[in-house]
């Protein structure tokens, strides 16, 4: 290959690369429509490469003007087509015409403005806007000797109905979750948010999918820095395709190699409301019923909506036991095997006697015994979620006869090991956030493995190791473990327990918001109700002839 | 330097209560029973007093030059070559604490936990434990700080708490044995173990208000004073002075000799000791961070990343010079007497020739406090 060729070869390559070439390359980037409808309609059929479900309908328009439509066919809301826009403009008795003065320029205008019934009407004269609104599932009206094209319907694309969010259940609390569409999960937020701080910014992201991406943020809360580097981010991501909301969180995490989340993602609107109220940003993305919320801390990952729908007290209840979940979750293996291997002598000899004759009979070492029962754990955990429904069921009986009675009595595993095992699934289970259990779930085998050959030690300088990494992550700047660490008194009412309402009337401040008010200053306070309406005491009470604490 | 840094009053005195409480409390008692016998509550008491006047010399250092750590401002006061060599000397030093406490930790686990596992195995796991997050920035740093504050804290109390149930007051009599020579000298001793808040010195610079560095010093000096005297006591009234010099961790024994009600537990002192390895970490992080940042800043240098695995063979050498126990312990008195030339009597120097040659670099600040009350 000559020096020539192939620099005419890398310029062919390019071209075919570059944007343009996705849509055909039969015009240039600011090409014109012509103003003869034959011309246009072949370029067009062109640019979409004779695809089977690009339709022309040619007509003449109120019976004078030779005229076409071009559409897609499935993306097109087909009765919107027909009822607004093919059936006006086919009249031919309509007063103007009949007047017989419409003139050829006057057309677009009178047509806009008179004759399409649909809400969503505009003009274009370049073959670039005409192919993207097209390709939005938009019609475009083409009339002979107009250089411009008429836009009008929309595109109709079926969603399943609203239903409950399957990862994120609550006892109390909404029973919506987002679904696919875009539109309707941006009209779930606007209704539990009817403000005009709501600001939703859409940027399309990837080159051939041109996915729709929403950033929703309130403008007097969310701090206006933080809103410019999530759309900063965004604008940056060069790809082809935008499959799911977790491309993105990718992309613009902040750390990349750490096993922590540093976005949060929900199917809940009420979650993400709750979000924007406190001046976090939410991501959504069409086509994915995840949204993301940025930035995330630590203690977002152990917190439900449902505590705070719950009475303070209860729901810190409920909280505390979560963490002590999480942390089982985390190092229950660890410290058996460490116990079991290297100190026995810690727990009570009645008890270190029954769990030395449980492992009488089982040839491994418990390092080798753990590692190996919590690898068929999760086996058998993936293969539920993968299995459809109706044979999850029989898998996971089989699953606990397997592993909880057959390994025992084959002697593949002790009594205890089985427990300590259950314990530590279920405590997986009971993080809300799936991919917080996800990242404990995996630090837990280092752990184990650290436990075996260093005992609580090892344990120790694991957990240290994983507690400094989470101490230096940020998630866009702020520290993963505030408002613990960085000691935000504010923000701590809400992390360990949760605080009730009247004691935290400000909004988390690590999150810098712009307006700090939550609570106003007259709120309810535990000491005393204003009135004790319904007192038997007081109600109506008439006593020495006057009224004693009348009921208003 | 690195991005804008603030490291807040609390984070401030969490730094310097981590540092001080490290692997000494386990030996405290007994260095101080040897040099005072049953006064050593009171010995205990005058150690800490000799480190808050050092801590209080470092301050005013501080507050004199508060944009500045104390391998630059030396060098203003003394002039850049014979700072240089007390800078140097200050960087051995601390190299030298980080790889005693690490060695003096392992002989610990070795003798007490992993009787099967060579020395040298977990001296270096330590050391690594170090040197990955001595990687980290200052900002980290303290965060780090703050969040084990709690677990070194919470350990040591539970333990003096649950043993105060066989203590014996009268262990504790003679407060004072007077005409003792050692007083002095074991004053100092124990004094040495308070060392590491020499670390103040790297911390002010990126505190956003120096002039509240006494007040978190004299914070750290009560809380980390107050828990090691509380382990004196409990051990003096619970072994006696003369059965504790036969021990040389005698607060581990403690440990061994306490169990939770309703024997949730057999033995406490693994468990103490586990917990404890944070105490250990905490330590061990702030003299190993002080020691590359000090020498990055000697050399000018912008990052200090590159020596956290740099220095890791050089100080694992140093950890592995002494002996054996006794040797270890040997070198630790000595060395810890000698550092206090360094970290008490060279500030104190520095203090002197400022007041003498007026040196201070606090006007700007002063004038920025005096805009904004």
């Amino acid at each position: 290959m000559s020096m020539w060729q192939r620099f005419k070869y890398r310029k062919e390559t390019r071209k075919l690369s570059s944007a343009k070439a996705l849509i055909g390359s039969s015009f240039s980037e600011n090409q014109r429509l012509p103003a003869k409808l034959e011309e246009t309609l072949a370029c067009m059929k062109e640019t979409f490469g004779g695809t089977d479900d690009f339709k022309t309908r040619r007509f003449e328009v109120f019976g004078r003007y030779p005229a076409a439509l071009i559409y897609l066919e499935h993306l097109t809301n087909q009765r919107e087509m027909k009822e607004d826009i093919l059936r006006p403009l086919l009249q031919k008795n309509a007063a103007h015409v009949e007047s017989g003065s419409v003139d050829r320029s006057e057309l677009p205008e009178l047509i806009t403005n008179d004759i399409l019934f649909g809400g969503n009407v505009s003009t274009g004269n370049k073959y670039r806007t005409l192919v993207d609104r097209i390709l939005d599932g938009q019609v475009a009206i083409i009339i002979d000797g107009l250089d411009r094209a008429i836009i009008s319907g929309s595109g109709k694309v079926e969603h399943r109905a609203i239903s409950q969010p399957e990862t994120e259940q609550v006892i109390r609390g909404s029973r919506e979750g987002f679904i696919e569409n875009l539109g309707v999960n941006l009209a779930l937020l606007r209704n539990r948010l009817p403000s005009v701080d709501l600001l939703v910014k859409t940027i399309q992201i990837g080159r051939k999918t041109r996915t729709k991406v929403a950033v929703c943020y309130l403008r007097d809360v969310c701090n206006p820095a933080l809103s410019k580097e999530i759309i900063d981010r965004l604008q940056k991501i060069d790809i082809d395709g935008v499959i799911d909301s977790g491309y993105l969180e990718q992309f613009i995490e902040d750390n990349h190699l750490s096993p922590f989340p540093q976005i949060q993602n929900s199917e809940r609107p009420d979650k993400c409301v709750a979000n924007l109220l406190e001046g976090r940003v939410i991501i959504l993305v069409d086509g994915c019923p995840f949204a993301l919320i940025a930035p995330a801390v630590f203690s977002q990952f152990y917190q439900s909506v449902d505590d705070y729908s719950e009475r303070f007290l209860l729901s810190s209840f409920v909280r505390l036991s979560r963490l002590v979940a999480l942390l089982f979750s985390l190092i229950f293996p660890s410290l058996y095997v460490s116990v079991i291997s290297f100190n026995p002598e810690l727990i009570p000899t009645e008890f270190a006697v029954a769990v030395a004759g449980g492992r009488a009979g089982v040839p491994f070492p418990a390092l080798l015994e753990v590692l190996i029962m919590e690898v068929s754990m999760e086996v058998l955990r993936e293969a539920t979620i993968r299995l459809p429904q109706q044979v999850g069921g029989a898998l996971s009986i089989v699953g606990v006869l397997v592993i909880g009675q057959a390994a025992v009595s084959a002697g593949f595993a002790s009594p205890i090991t089985v427990v300590v095992i259950a314990l530590t699934t279920i405590g997986s289970f009971a993080t809300p956030a799936y991919d917080m259990a996800l990242a404990l779930r995996l630090l837990r085998f280092p752990l184990i493995i650290l436990g075996g050959i260093f005992g609580l030690y090892g344990v120790m300088v694991g957990l240290i190791l994983i507690v400094n990494h989470m101490l230096s992550l940020r998630s866009f700047g702020i520290p993963f473990m505030s408002p613990l660490v960085p000691g935000q008194w504010q923000g701590m009412k809400d992390t360990m327990v949760r605080g009730p309402f009247w004691l935290s009337p400000k909004r988390p401040e690590l999150l810098h918001p712009r307006n700090s008010v939550r609570v106003g200053t007259e709120s309810q306070s535990i000491e005393q109700p204003p009135h004790n309406t319904l007192d038997p005491v007081s109600v109506g009470n008439r006593r020495w002839e006057d009224s004693d604490g009348d009921s208003t | 330097m690195e991005t804008p840094r603030e490291i807040t009053f609390l984070q401030a005195t969490a730094v310097l209560i981590s540092t001080i409480i490290g692997v000494g409390v386990l030996s405290l008692p007994v260095i101080a029973v040897k040099a005072a016998d049953s006064g050593a509550p009171l010995l205990t008491f005058l150690g800490a007093m000799i480190a808050l006047l050092s801590l209080s010399i470092l301050a005013a250092l501080g507050k004199r030059f508060p944009r500045k750590s104390i391998i630059h401002y030396s060098e203003d006061i003394l002039g850049s070559w014979i700072a240089r060599i007390g800078s140097v000397a200050i960087v051995l030093f601390f190299a030298l604490l980080s790889a005693l406490t690490a060695r003096e930790f392992g002989e610990v686990v070795v003798t007490s936990v992993l009787r099967n596992t060579p020395l040298e195995v977990t001296v270096i796991v330590m050391l690594v434990l170090t040197a990955v997050s001595c990687r980290n920035d200052m900002n980290t740093f303290s965060y780090i700080h703050l969040f084990y504050l709690p677990f070194i804290l919470a350990p040591g109390l539970l333990i003096v708490a649950l043993s105060l149930q066989n203590a014996d007051m009268i262990n504790l009599l003679p407060i004072a044995r007077v005409a003792n020579g050692e007083w002095l000298y074991g004053s100092l001793t124990i004094a040495a173990l308070f060392q590491g808040s020499f670390i103040v010195t790297m911390i002010i610079p990126s505190m956003p208000r120096p002039a509240k560095t006494l007040q978190a010093c004299l914070l750290a000096i009560i809380v980390s004073g107050g828990l090691y005297l509380l382990i004196v006591i409990a051990t003096v009234t619970i072994f006696g002075a003369e059965e504790t010099k036969l021990l040389i961790w005698p607060t581990l024994e403690l440990a061994r000799m306490t169990s939770l009600p309703a024997n949730v537990l057999e033995r406490l002192d693994i468990l103490f000791l586990a917990v404890w390895v944070t105490a250990v970490f905490t330590t061990l992080f702030s003299t190993y961070y002080f020691t590359i940042h000090s020498l990055s800043n000697l050399l000018r240098l912008r990052d200090h990343k590159m020596f956290s695995f740099f220095l890791l063979p050089f100080i694992f050498v140093l950890a592995m010079l002494p002996q054996n126990v006794l040797d270890t312990y040997r070198f630790i008195l000595t060395i810890g007497l000698y550092g206090l030339i360094i970290t008490i009597a060279y500030p104190a120097v520095l203090l002197i020739i400022a007041i003498l040659r007026k040196k201070r670099e606090d006007q700007l600040d002063r004038e920025h406090a005096q805009e904004s009350p």
